[in-house]
């Protein structure tokens, strides 16, 4: 069996997957996985509301003229 | 002011006249420089990183003399996160600020510290793990 363990496969694509870096098949596979697995999801969602806390902890909000600016920029790139 | 920031912000200024990027980015420096010399005493660049994207979980879990997993996250308090993050060494932390603060994309991030996207990748990689590795070290501390 060289079939790789499904939670240390998520536990690899978790990054790219909140990145939204991770192809569509990929990311049906994590959903399809999460449901499934209770010791997955609870890390996953933790990850997730780990980094809203982070970003909270920092916060410095930016104004709307400047966020407008940086999106309009967003589609140059 | 870092140098790769004041790289950076010459390429963002010359077409984007006006923005007040620099102002952000620079506010959020500041909050986490103060009170550097207490943090700057710890080198996570040298030391070895647990292994795997789990680990801050597993190890607040064990720890948590088994509290409601739904709480886990409040042994994290902002005041932790902020001297973690101030704990990262800076090239690291150029990029989480960006990417997981600012919420850039992998190739803003590269324009605007004018890096590879590979190295934005892999800097970010290693940033949160030493993020992580500081913060549960805070948190195991603190209980």
């Amino acid at each position: 069996m060289s079939e790789i363990d499904p939670c240390d496969w998520c536990e690899e694509v978790l990054q790219p997957y909140l990145d939204r870096d991770l192809d569509a098949t990929d990311v049906q596979k994590v959903k399809h996985h999460l449901a499934e697995c209770s010791w997955c999801e609870k890390r996953f969602k933790f990850e997730s509301d780990f980094r809203r806390l982070v970003r909270q902890a920092v916060i410095e909000p930016m104004e709307p003229e400047l966020k407008a600016k940086l999106a309009a920029l967003r589609l140059e790139l | 002011m870092q140098e790769t920031y004041a790289r950076a912000f010459r390429s963002w200024s010359s077409f984007t006249p006006g923005t007040n990027l620099r102002a952000w980015l620079l506010r959020i420096l500041t909050n986490l420089n103060i009170d550097r010399g207490r943090r700057a005493q710890r080198t996570p660049d040298q030391q070895p990183l647990e292994e795997g994207d789990y680990f801050l979980y597993n190890r607040l879990e064990s720890t948590s003399g088994g509290t409601d997993e739904e709480r886990i996250l409040d042994r994290l308090s902002q005041d932790h996160v902020a001297e973690a993050l101030a704990a990262v060494p800076h090239d690291f932390r150029d990029v989480l600020v960006l990417v997981d603060i600012g919420e850039f994309t992998y190739a803003e991030a590269a324009q605007i510290l004018d890096i590879p996207i590979g190295t934005v990748m892999s800097r970010l990689h290693r940033g949160r793990r030493i993020l992580k590795q500081q913060l549960a070290d805070l948190a195991v501390e603190a209980k």
